[in-house]
């Protein structure tokens, strides 16, 4: 093995890894605002409604992200939608992801007891300003761990999105590869960097934790 | 060609396929499974070196994508002279990852028995391996249930990467048809029905088994089983 | 007394599916008055105070604060709707209900819990949102934990931060709900004690609880609940002591039983 190599292309990876970080949060952040969605349909008094999110969640779990991304990136030609190919990566993140989301949202919101909302209620405070002062702060803040965990697991997911070409971790290590004929040492290289922003996110974590879970956590 | 004669002319590329998928899968999941009981089971074993060995092991895996496992045991293998087809890498490549997550969860279940029904049935004189066979392996098997179909989905999800090594699976299939046929969109649409299908059965089933097995925690039917 | 009731309730019914959990229930309750409702377990208490402040909609009947029907626009009974949101909302602002599960806002400090109906539905500023929450704070002897969280409070000082919050709203009638039932006993007082400071400046109050000596001396009157209709109400003494009812009196007896080891 020629550790050289790893070390040649650090800057590459470095820069490569930034974009890998910025997809995943792009992806997370289109994720989060269909989750906030899906979740207040599931809740909603429309049978239709509950139905439509209920299929929307098994459909965004069921379909494997490389599909998904594939699906994207015909479809939007197709109905006459012409995007770059990182706006359809970003796209089939956040869809991937939303499912989950959506569930961990409402799981969060399912255990918070029923009398809180109650006693906004009784004040006269609007169902809106409920859900915004009341619900969602809580909600948010439990679910926070989880939605992290979605993060580092989006982010490895996050290596397909290299077949449509996009230049992120994965891509650029296939090139180094291809470039140095050092497969081995390109892909440890890139692994490494992987396990480097899973620390850094988890750390990240285990800090944003602790300071959202004021109040919470007795 | 509209679409049903296309699929009808590419029918058995496409059943093929499938088959290597399901094949991939199923063996994935087995090969996953024992990698994931011996790992647990070796973390058990006071040896510390062993310890941080599958430590590593586990955290390398789980740490790092699907997809950059894979290249590194396809294309970065054949230098330091490891040479497998592309769908024995795929196969061991799935069951060294599902391993992984397998090996936590066993450990989760051995660590979550509940200590008190050991007890109970060292009172009673059971042999450690009565105790192993009637109390601690139900108990846990039960616990894990969810957890364990959770990986296996997931891994049913991870064998689509395998078409980008070239393993000729459904993922494969239908991006060759619609290489040859230029209607890219509807091969894809079927395949993510395809899985969203399978996935939502596999769930499905899985739900009912957990119900069954856990109706003795459930008070309203306590008299089912008995 | 020939002035409007704070409160008057009329032939109040309510049904959850096919269980009739109020059956014509009527009670009226006057200006500055404190009213206690007892009743065994499940017997509507909490739902009849949910239903004056319309947290329940009740099916038929009328329920009048200061003569306006809460709920519903005032027409016949046959084809009335449910009131706009708005106007709900507005009607209950000055109705302050205390829970028995204090129902505090966890992720929020005291006083961020005390100010924040008067910043959501007052339209105060913060600062003089922080003036009131003060004082109101203060009534209840809970000026040093203006910065804590709730979930770090014993039960005592959670249901008193609850009082607080609901006073200071600054409301014309008071609901309790059991409002010292998930207190462990020695906790007891401390939320008695505001309430009976509450009754003596002459806050009206509907109070539901099981604590008989509260009923006794701070109630003006006592009304006895059983399976959805009040079977008795009168002067405190005379329900609790001289009550013709074989019911009340079998409860009581229970009650007695219970309490005097
Ligand atoms: N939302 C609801 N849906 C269905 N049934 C309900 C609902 N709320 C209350 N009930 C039923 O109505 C009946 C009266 O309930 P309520 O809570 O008013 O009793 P209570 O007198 O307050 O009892 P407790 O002293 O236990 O609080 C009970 O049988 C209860 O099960
Ligand atoms: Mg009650």
């Amino acid at each position: 093995m020629q550790f050289g190599v790893i070390i040649d292309a650090f800057p590459y990876l470095l820069q490569a890894s930034i974009a890998t970080i910025g997809y995943t949060a792009s992806g997370i952040v289109v994720g989060a605002a269909l989750a906030i969605v899906v979740c207040a349909a599931r809740f909603a008094n429309s049978i239709l409604f509950q139905r439509a999110a209920l299929a929307y969640v098994s459909f965004c779990r069921g379909v494997p992200l490389l599909v998904m991304l594939m699906l994207i990136f015909y479809l939007l030609p197709l109905i006459g939608i012409l995007v770059p190919a990182s706006v359809s990566a970003v796209l089939a993140l956040g869809l991937c992801t939303s499912g989950y989301l959506a569930e961990m949202l409402r799981g969060s919101l399912t255990a918070i007891p029923r009398g809180q909302a109650e006693a906004a209620q009784a004040f006269g405070m609007t169902g809106i300003d409920t859900w915004r002062r009341v619900l969602l702060p809580q909600a948010i803040r439990t679910c926070l761990p989880q939605v992290i965990g979605e993060f580092i697991a989006l982010m490895k997911a996050s290596s397909l999105i290299s077949v449509i070409g996009i230049s992120e971790l994965t891509r650029v290590s296939m090139n180094i590869a291809a470039d140095t004929y050092r497969p081995l040492e390109a892909y440890i290289g890139a692994g490494i960097f992987y396990l480097a922003i899973n620390l850094c996110l988890a750390g990240l974590g285990t800090l944003a934790e602790r300071h959202f879970s004021r109040g919470i956590i007795a | 060609m509209n679409m049903l004669q296309t699929l009808w002319h590419y029918a058995p590329l496409l059943l093929s396929g499938a088959g290597v998928t399901l094949w991939t899968w199923l063996l994935g999941s087995v090969l996953g499974l024992a990698i994931g009981a011996s790992v647990a089971l070796l973390r058990r074993l006071p040896v510390r070196p062993l310890q941080w060995v599958l430590r590593i092991y586990i955290e390398i895996i789980r740490g790092t994508p699907f997809l950059l496992q894979l290249f590194l045991l396809y294309s970065g293998g054949p230098s330091i002279g490891i040479r497998l087809s592309a769908l024995t890498a795929g196969v061991v490549c799935l069951g060294v990852h599902a391993g992984a997550y397998f090996a936590e969860v066993f450990r989760a279940g051995f660590e979550g028995l509940p200590k008190g029904q050991i007890e109970a049935a060292s009172s009673f004189g059971m042999t450690s391996f009565q105790i192993l066979y009637r109390i601690s392996l139900p108990t846990m098997l039960v616990a894990i249930f969810p957890s364990i179909v959770s990986i296996l989905i997931s891994l049913s999800k991870e064998t689509v990467i395998l078409s980008i090594i070239t393993v000729p699976n459904l993922m494969y299939q239908v991006q060759s048809m619609t290489v040859e046929t230029y209607s890219a969109f509807s091969g894809i649409a079927a395949l993510a029905v395809f899985y969203w299908v399978f996935v939502e059965c596999v769930a499905r089933f899985s739900a009912l088994i957990e119900y069954r097995l856990t109706l003795f925690a459930r008070r309203d039917s306590a008299e089912v089983r008995a | 007394m020939n002035k409007v009731p704070k409160i008057a309730i009329r032939d109040v019914c309510k049904r959850f599916g096919t269980l009739t959990v109020l059956d014509g229930v009527s009670l009226d309750v006057h200006q500055s008055e404190v009213v206690c409702l007892i009743g065994a377990s499940g017997s509507g208490k909490s739902t009849l105070l949910r239903c004056i402040n319309f947290l329940e909609a009740y099916d038929a009947g009328e329920i009048r604060i200061d003569g306006h029907l809460m709920g519903y626009v005032d027409a016949a009974q046959k084809q009335r709707r449910p009131m706009s949101d708005r106007m709900l909302r507005q009607a209950r602002r000055d109705i302050g209900f205390v829970f028995q599960q204090f129902n505090l806002w966890p992720h929020m400090s005291v006083i961020q819990n005390v100010m924040e109906p008067l910043l959501r539905v007052r339209g105060l500023s913060a600062e003089v949102a922080v003036k009131r929450g003060e004082v109101a704070l203060d009534r209840v002897g809970l000026t040093d934990k203006r910065n804590s969280y709730p979930l770090r409070l014993s039960g005592g000082q959670q249901q008193r931060v609850a009082i607080a919050r609901a006073l200071a709203m600054e409301p014309s009638l008071m609901l309790f709900d059991e409002p010292t039932s998930s207190l462990d006993p020695e906790l007891v007082g401390e939320v008695l004690q505001v309430m009976k400071g509450l009754a003596a400046e002459g806050m009206t109050m509907v109070v539901v609880t099981h604590e008989m000596g509260f009923a006794a001396h701070v109630a003006d009157r006592v009304a006895f609940l059983d399976r959805g209709r009040i079977i008795d109400v009168g002067p405190s003494q005379q329900v609790l002591h001289e009550s013709k009812e074989a019911r009340v009196q079998q409860f009581l007896q229970t009650y007695h039983d219970r309490t005097n080891f």
